[in-house]
């Protein structure tokens, strides 16, 4: 039964425990209800013509039964328990469901989620793979598809108008989430890191404007909180690849470390940037979600047409924005995680950690098989890190 | 009494050594270049790259190829735990992880080749061409590897959209401008690299030479066909590399090779002659990137009558005629000589008559499956050995639903062998063994099966 009058943090805590539940109530008021898997799907475009887009992740505690027949276990467990969620009916109320070219594993999913769960409506955007102008223009060509399909998909024209509209929408998401990642400066700072992750993972359950309210009302409660974090000798940052789960960043709070930032997908990485206003709103678009969104699966550079290349140029033109997180969040130490067998983080891990030892930030990797067995090694692992640092 | 003498499990074709042997140039060839101060390039497989580079008189070098060529040789342990101990996770690529276990070295030795390094080794890279085609290592891999050389990197953008999103009208079109624009882009780079303007007349954009080895290397897959299988993959392994590596570089020869592997093939054809020295019991399909630390495995396989008659990976495209005449840009007409469209070839393999059912089909269900099982019905094969990598998600992440698929539709039954391209310690090739074994009886069971439902196998 939902409790509509749930407000701030209890709001969150419910819809953490039990995801579905608004959209369900949508869907059965007549609303469409849109998977999207990671955070390349372009959300603004499935917003503009009230759709409701809802983003899918696994379960980390359940264990993975049905997947195997259909994914071998070498691949990411997370998107491995994706599909096992969803073939065990848990997503049955989606009308869609839009991938993108994330990462191997990723394409592969949306190829066996579209023939073996059968959401009615699939769509995979071919997400090009480097910054090039090139791949700007390629990815202006795909959304134009992607606008066609969605228009066929709803019977209704999307237009540019509409689109600004949702651009401006997601934008004020984004600038509330930025709001909230604010009151994480203070010392200690006034949300845990665990608590992001609930926030995050609720606000992705609702329509943009309800999870907008969400997020205000968040930000009210958390101000007025006189229990909040308590202070801790470590402040850290956390990079790497998604965290959908609160187990991990429990496990380091629980230790002498608050986590004051983050580079992950159900945390910062989606919202740190605005869609930029363009004439032709698909402009912004292709460019907010190819540039701006910066996750290992995209090939940058410091300079593409360079006759050498200057390595910590290079480390500098990719992850600069990580050291300014540490700077403004004052982190003095960075947990870099990721789950095993996700291929894109596994070949950033060297250089993000030379970029860290680079501008003084110590720093450790913690992988991951996306279960709550896997952290109790890495407590003592990231206990000693601490030392060292402290 | 006698002694019975018996003779090696694996029939090998005499016309495959000399192909074989085409690649150690490769690396004569980069060594040479690099003596000589010419420009080295380290490259990622893939079809744009080579004729280019080629046209501007760099050198292409290929580290996955090398990074195989260390397993076989049983010598890419060291390189894989140098990777380990600079901080690369152990699911990455073998070959990745081979090559950055190499790169540190050489650092070591200011830029030298490794002493330990087989078939003379790589020469340091003037440039990295690195591709977004097939999977993140291609990309991801060059670009870590900053930390060892100071030599640029450039990655060439392939589109990969889904089977029904290829037959959406303007797909094609877009892709064809993309993949022009951006080898536009690679041309501009590589001027300025190399201080010259690129010469068109040097661009070998129809392909002559390469098209008449994918030509070649696909009639010879016909013969295989044949009962028994006239070539085992083990021999299409040994001479794909001649064609992929050193087609580009050096058609004349590699020509040459094809075209006496063709007569030695079609000869065995109609002498009945089979790739194994047994009596061919059942016909397998490789499925995935093959063990190439432990491909005497396969020969223990076909000491058990086992023949693997056809493979998914590095397989050549159906030969087409393209009329490229009305076409004047030469990068256009280099992309259109080597990019068909999904449409186009679904009438290829399927007939004028057949392909709209199998289009209707790919839009409603939203994959390929008849195209992606075809091969088994056409090689007739008893069962399917899918490869399941440690370190490879691209080749491994589709092997169950493939299974899957093709026991519905076919009868034909997979075994999932777990193992690595590169790394020994990931395989057991006792437990392979012993799966092999009760896996026959599951053959054999299917074969009943197919012969009830009608199938002609």
């Amino acid at each position: 039964m939902v409790v509509a009058t749930k407000q701030g943090m209890a709001r969150v805590d419910e819809l953490y425990r039990e995801r579905p539940q608004r959209v369900k109530e949508l869907k059965s008021g007549g609303k469409k209800i849109v998977g999207y898997l990671c955070i390349y799907p372009v959300l603004e475009m499935m917003t503009a013509l009230d759709l409701v887009p809802y983003r899918v992740v696994g379960d980390m505690r359940e264990p993975i039964t049905k997947a195997d027949s259909y994914m071998p276990p070498v691949v990411c467990p997370f998107l491995r328990s994706c599909l096992d969620t969803g073939l065990k009916g848990k997503y049955d109320f989606l009308d869609g469901m839009v991938t993108s070219h994330i990462c191997d594993v990723g394409s592969s999913l949306s190829g066996v989620w579209n023939y073996t769960v059968k959401t009615p409506y699939h769509y995979h955007i071919d997400t090009p793979h480097t910054v090039h102008e090139t791949s700007l223009e390629q990815l202006r060509g795909l959304l134009g598809a992607f606008r066609k399909s969605l228009e066929e998909f709803t019977g209704n024209k999307l237009t540019d108008a509409m689109l600004k509209a949702a651009i401006a929408l997601h934008n004020e998401q984004r600038a509330l989430v930025r709001e909230l990642y604010e009151l994480k400066k203070p010392d200690p700072p006034l949300i845990s890191g665990a608590e992001t992750i609930k926030i995050i993972k609720a606000v992705q359950s609702l329509p943009t404007n309800e999870g907008n309210a969400l997020l205000r009302s968040v930000i009210a409660d958390v101000k007025a909180r006189k229990n909040g974090p308590v202070k801790k000798s470590a402040r850290l940052l956390v990079w790497g690849s998604i965290l959908d789960d609160t187990a991990l960043m429990e496990m380091i709070e629980s230790l002498d470390a608050n986590v004051v930032m983050d580079d992950t997908c159900v945390g910062s990485r989606p919202f740190f940037e605005d869609v930029k206003p363009t004439a032709d709103p698909i402009d912004g678009l292709a460019r907010h979600y190819l540039v701006d969104i910066k996750c290992p699966r995209t090939f940058r550079a410091w300079d593409f047409y360079a006759t050498k290349k200057n390595y910590m140029e290079d480390l500098k033109a990719r992850f600069s924005y990580l050291s300014d997180y540490a700077r403004d969040w004052k982190a003095n130490g960075v947990i870099v995680e990721s789950v095993r067998y996700c291929d894109t983080h596994g070949y950033e891990v060297p250089g993000v950690r030379d970029y860290f030892k680079e501008v003084g930030l110590p720093s450790i990797y913690l992988e991951h098989d996306y279960t709550e067995g896997a952290l109790a090694p890495l407590r003592t692992r990231v206990q000693g890190f601490l030392e060292i640092i402290g | 009494m006698t002694q019975e003498v018996k003779t090696r499990p694996l029939n090998r074709l005499k016309s495959m050594y000399a192909l074989r042997a085409e690649v150690d140039k490769m690396y004569e060839a980069g060594g040479d270049a690099k003596a000589e101060g010419r420009p080295v390039a380290w490259v990622m497989l893939e079809g744009w790259a080579n004729a280019i580079l080629s046209a501007m008189d760099v050198i292409s070098v290929y580290p996955e190829n090398y990074s195989s060529l260390c397993a076989a040789a049983k010598l890419a342990g060291p390189f894989l735990e140098r990777a380990e101990s600079e901080g690369y996770p152990t699911h990455l690529c073998g070959y990745a992880r081979t090559c950055v276990g190499y790169s540190a070295r050489m650092v070591e030795l200011n830029g030298q080749i490794p002493p330990e390094a087989p078939a003379g080794g790589m020469p340091k890279p003037t440039l990295l061409v690195s591709s977004g085609e097939v999977c993140d290592a291609r990309f991801k891999w060059f670009q870590s590897l900053g930390r060892y050389f100071d030599a640029p990197v450039w990655t060439l953008e392939s589109p990969s959209p889904t089977a029904r999103d290829s037959l959406t009208p303007g797909t094609y079109e877009r892709n064809v401008q993309f993949l022009t624009n951006e080898l536009r882009q690679f041309v501009i780079f590589l001027e300025k690299l190399l201080g010259k303007k690129m010469d068109y007349s040097r661009l070998n954009f129809t392909g002559e030479g390469t098209n008449e080895i994918n030509r070649l290397r696909w009639e010879i897959n016909q013969l295989r066909k044949a009962r028994p299988g006239p070539m085992h993959s083990r021999d299409f392994w040994s001479v794909m590399s001649a064609a992929l590596y050193r087609g580009g570089a050096d058609p004349t020869a590699i020509v040459e090779g094809h075209k006496k592997l063709y007569e030695e093939v079609k000869y065995r054809v109609d002498h009945g002659i089979a790739a194994i020295n047994r009596p061919e019991k059942y016909r397998l399909a490789f499925e995935g990137l093959p063990p190439w630390h432990s491909l005497g495995f396969l020969d223990d396989l076909a000491d058990r009558g086992w023949n693997f008659v056809c493979e998914s990976a590095y397989s050549p495209r159906r030969p087409i005629e393209i009329d490229l005449s009305k076409i004047s840009d030469p990068i256009e007409k280099y992309v259109r000589a080597r990019y068909r469209s999904l449409a186009d070839s679904i009438v290829d393999e399927f007939g004028a008559e057949e392909a709209p059912k199998v289009v209707e089909e790919v839009m409603q269900e939203g994959s390929a499956r008849r195209l992606r099982l075809r091969h088994i019905r056409e090689y007739q094969c008893d069962g399917v050995l899918l490869h399941v990598l440690l370190s490879c998600r691209a080749a491994s992440s589709g092997l169950s639903l493939f299974s899957d698929q093709l026991l519905d539709v076919y009868k034909v039954p997979s075994l999932i062998i777990e193992g690595d391209i590169i790394d020994t310690s990931l395989f057991n090739p006792a437990e392979a063994l012993r799966k092999a074994e009760t896996f026959e009886e599951t053959m054999d069971h299917y074969r009943k099966v197919r012969k009830d439902m009608g199938l002609e196998w």
